[in-house]
């Protein structure tokens, strides 16, 4: 009898490959530079995109010459040129609701791989993007505005660059998640963010200016602590010890980002299956 | 030696009496809303359903019948309310990990594939989150895209490619995964009368891999065109499962003539001349000197029209009924109609 | 021409300009209630009023006060109008009613004029936000010392901020870099506008293209409107607005003019 039943429906492994996740990132990416591919142009990237990073960041250093302090001035370059490469790690939001609105949610939720590595490699195109705005404003044009790095250091900071990059990946991947299921909210859930990193980070006022209840919300961003590190790296008077404290603690919330992200797009499909909001194509 | 070979012969008799189908539905309800006031809308009312394997299955209703409900869970992408549905018999509620290495999605349109990427790409992301790797991804696509004769223009971008390109990819993207069903929801929408042609003999191609085929579609010709057997559906409850034939049948039945530019003062006598024709069902005025005749038999619209034309009046066609119309005159005459 | 034909011809011109004005605010309030996003300006205003008085407040510059709560508004009115002078000509073109939308009796210019004229609104309520957050957050009261002037201001602002946008929309339409355009013209454009840094600020080479930005004349005659000594050379100042703004409407017009010319050419209105 059992023999009959274990003959009646086909042998199906439902194990995949070691790696498959792995590389269902690295082929997410081909999508990510091809979407990077169909926006700019080399020339369109320069003009239209770092130009107005650059605007952006001397509108904010403009500031401390208000205020009459060329420390001001150094403060706030530093503080908007390192927001930048976090700000366009946010664009995530705006990758991942172009994948849902291309349709193929239920294919991919149909598949046997998961969703989170799909979606973790789909946007990758911001990382070496928003270094590279973030690097040209910080140590190209921020001679400019009297900041200035010494060679190790300078190099410790673009290595620090690259983390805020990274790390505020994975806080924007948690918040795609979000808007996924809520994909009005798109623009808001960037612009908000944006705004309140500006406001909490350190970026444009030390985070001790805030009340203690303020500073808390602050630290929840890995932004936070990579800037510090980055301010005392261009003021000389950084401490190994420091600075990898600064590190470690970026990539911890950097990490719970990480994960949140990845269990909020798991839960997305599997209440998606409960509520029936996974749209097949029209 | 005797008894073992008369135990194989045996179990594989039974074996093919105790075949599982590839695809089983039970009692299959599906609800949506009822949360905060709103109104429950029923979209599957406890269907039945099963197809053997190495069926090609239609699914026939109108939009908002239900179809695409179906094909949602089937595929794993929505939980049914209640009732059962299985793929080869795994459960797809409990047992998705095997369900979703079985199945393959086809869509119709332009959603679903990525544009920005050559067609080439798109089979190879596929493939990679079925499984495959290196070679035999490689050996793979290629041979989806020899299969479906997509070769030259397997490095073009998708966002070149004509509606019966996108189609062609759809149907190797579903294959990617080498499934035993593949689901085609709707897949010739919006195509070409020659288009569609070929995708249709693509489809029935596949029968001879064996693959089991569930395709939706609201159209009567397609599914008398390549279904061994089409379930027709409607308000979320099947109505009845017929041979391709019956549908042919109904189609030639429920015909329907048109005729204008009837003089005003013939009116009269061409419409009780017509009306005395066997298998006329209503002769309606519906305009000055134009008259819709309804036919209910085989055979009555040529005759109708052969009257029509001795009787003078040239200016006629005959149109096929709709698959509304089938509805409401050949389900509803047999009282199967359900409303919700 | 008779008399009559000339007041009648000038009827229909003031009547379409008319309709056309109502039909863009209408349109744009259809907008703002269909699209949440360009409400959102009315949420970052604040935040943003947050940030730049943070800024002074940790400087001890009280009196820089007014410049934190108004650069916003200021940032919210271009913004918007970035957007509505793309938005009208793209969402035109998808339509495919731009051919429709510029042969109507109720033009083009007018059209925008009145989308503008709701933006102009949307904004001030942004500056109200921003006044009502710095005291209710931070304790800072600031005060409009001249709230007539203030009035004039606004309303002189609000109709330069139709004219560039007029510019834009012809831009918009016959160049294929709308984005870059865009983006260019975000940033750049604040500095030059002395949004939250006066232009007298800015180092001496970039002030004479600064000055013919009508924003930089602005946003000093606002910052000069909230605070208690008289505004110098108000009429004057107001006067370089009105007359930025009237050059901006007739480039504007003359490059509407030539879009429609050549696409009565070519068949097509929208570049490809």
């Amino acid at each position: 009898m059992s023999e009959t039943a274990a003959r009646d429906r086909p042998d199906v492994p439902t194990t995949l490959p070691a790696g498959t996740p792995v590389r269902a990132a690295l082929a997410s990416t081909r999508n990510a530079w091809a979407d990077f591919a169909a926006i700019y142009t080399p020339f369109t990237w320069i003009v239209g995109w770092l130009g107005r990073i650059v605007a952006q960041v001397i509108f904010f250093a403009l500031i401390g010459n208000l205020l009459g302090s060329q420390e001001q001035v150094r403060y706030l370059y530093i503080g908007a040129a390192v927001t930048a490469t976090a700000m366009e790690a946010l664009l995530v939001v705006a990758t991942t609701t172009r994948e849902r609105y291309s349709g193929t949610l239920p294919l991919l939720v149909a598949s046997p791989t998961r969703l989170w590595p799909v979606f973790l490699g789909r946007s990758v195109q911001w990382i070496p993007s928003g270094v590279a705005t973030g690097a040209v404003a910080l140590f190209v044009i921020g001679p400019l505005f009297g900041v200035t790095f010494a060679l190790g250091p300078g190099v410790a900071a673009f290595g620090i660059l690259v983390l805020v990059a990274v790390s505020t990946y994975g806080y924007a991947l948690a918040l795609a998640a979000l808007v996924l299921r809520f994909m009005r909210l798109r623009n808001w859930a960037t612009n908000l963010s944006y705004t309140l990193m500006m406001l909490v980070c350190g970026v444009t006022v030390p985070t001790a200016f805030w009340p203690v209840w303020v500073q808390a919300i602050g630290q929840v961003f890995p932004l936070t602590h990579a800037l510090d590190a980055i301010r005392h790296l261009e003021a000389g008077d950084a401490t190994a010890a420091q600075v990898w404290a600064d590190v470690g603690l970026s990539v911890v919330t950097a990490l719970g980002w990480y994960v949140i992200g990845a269990a909020s797009l798991e839960r997305l499909a599997s209440s998606g299956r409960r509520d029936g909001s996974i749209e097949f194509a029209d | 030696m005797w008894r073992i070979h008369t135990r194989e012969v045996l179990s594989r008799v039974q074996y093919r009496r105790d075949v599982v189908s590839a695809v089983g539905v039970v009692g299959l309800r599906r609800e949506f809303g009822g949360r905060r006031g709103q109104p429950v809308v029923v979209a599957l009312q406890g269907v039945d359903l099963q197809i053997p394997e190495g069926e090609i299955h239609g699914l026939l209703g109108p939009n908002g019948a239900g179809k695409t409900t179906l094909c949602k869970i089937l595929s794993t992408v929505l939980l049914p309310t209640a009732g059962s549905a299985s793929i080869s018999g795994y459960d797809v509620a409990t047992e998705t990990a095997a369900v979703r290495r079985l199945i393959g999605i086809v869509f119709g349109g332009e959603r679903g594939l990525y544009t920005r990427l050559t067609a080439r790409a798109n089979l190879e992301f596929w493939a990679t989150l079925y499984g495959l790797r290196g070679p035999a991804a490689h050996l793979r696509v290629d041979a989806l895209l020899e299969r479906l004769g997509m070769e030259r223009w397997a490095d073009d971008r998708v966002e070149t490619f004509s509606r019966g390109m996108k189609q062609r990819l759809h149907l190797a993207r579903g294959l990617v995964g080498d499934p035993r069903v593949l689901i085609l929801d709707e897949p010739t929408t919006g195509m070409d009368p020659v288009a569609a042609k070929d995708f249709r003999s693509l489809v029935t191609s596949l029968r001879a891999e064996g693959r089991t085929i569930l395709v939706t579609t609201h159209d009567m010709a397609e599914a008398e065109a390549i279904c061994d057997r089409v379930t027709l559906i409607d308000n979320g409850a099947i109505l009845a499962t017929e041979r391709p034939s019956t549908l042919g049948s109904w189609i030639t039945r429920y015909a329907r003539v048109s005729a204008s530019g009837v003089p005003d003062e013939r009116v009269s006598e061409i419409t009780s001349a017509v009306m005395e024709i066997d298998g006329v069902a209503e002769v309606r005025l519906t305009s000055p000197g134009a008259l819709l005749i309804d036919t209910a038999a085989e055979g009555a619209a040529p005759t109708v029209l052969r009257l029509l034309l001795d009787l003078g009046v040239t200016e006629v066609a005959t149109t096929r009924p709709d698959l509304a119309e089938v509805y409401l005159r050949a389900i509803g005459d047999r009282g199967m109609r359900i409303d919700r | 021409m008779t008399t009559s034909t000339l007041s009648s011809r000038a009827g229909e011109v003031v009547t379409g300009n008319v309709r056309g004005v109502a039909a863009g605010v209408s349109r744009e309030l259809r907008e703002l209630r269909r699209s949440p996003d360009q409400l959102m300006a009315l949420v970052t205003a604040p935040l943003l009023t947050l940030v730049f008085l943070a800024i002074m407040l940790h400087a001890n510059r009280h009196d820089l006060a007014p410049y934190a709560v108004l650069a916003p508004a200021l940032l919210v009115l271009w913004q918007m109008a970035l957007q509505t002078s793309g938005d009208t000509v793209e969402s035109e073109r998808e339509n495919g009613s731009l051919e429709a939308l510029v042969a109507t009796p109720s033009p083009l210019p007018a059209v925008i004029g009145g989308r503008i004229a709701a933006v102009t609104v949307v904004s001030m309520l942004g500056f109200g936000e921003s006044w009502l957050v710095a005291g209710l957050v931070f304790g800072v009261w600031v005060q409009v010392f001249h709230p007539a002037a203030m009035v004039a201001i606004v309303l002189v602002t609000g109709y330069a901020t139709a004219c560039s946008a007029l510019v834009l929309s012809a831009l918009f339409v016959t160049t294929r870099s709308a984005r870059t355009l865009q983006n260019v013209l975000t940033y750049p454009f604040y500095i030059l506008g002395g949004v939250i840094v006066p232009v007298a600020l800015l180092p001496m080479w970039i002030q004479p293209l600064s000055r013919l930005v009508f924003l930089s004349w602005s946003s000093d005659l606002m910052r000069d409107a909230l605070t208690p000594a008289p505004i110098e050379a108000m009429w004057g100042r107001l006067g370089m607005v009105l007359l930025l703004g009237t050059v901006a409407l007739v480039v504007g017009h003359l490059l509407v003019k030539r879009a429609l010319d050549r696409s009565r050419r070519m068949g097509s209105i929208g570049h490809v």
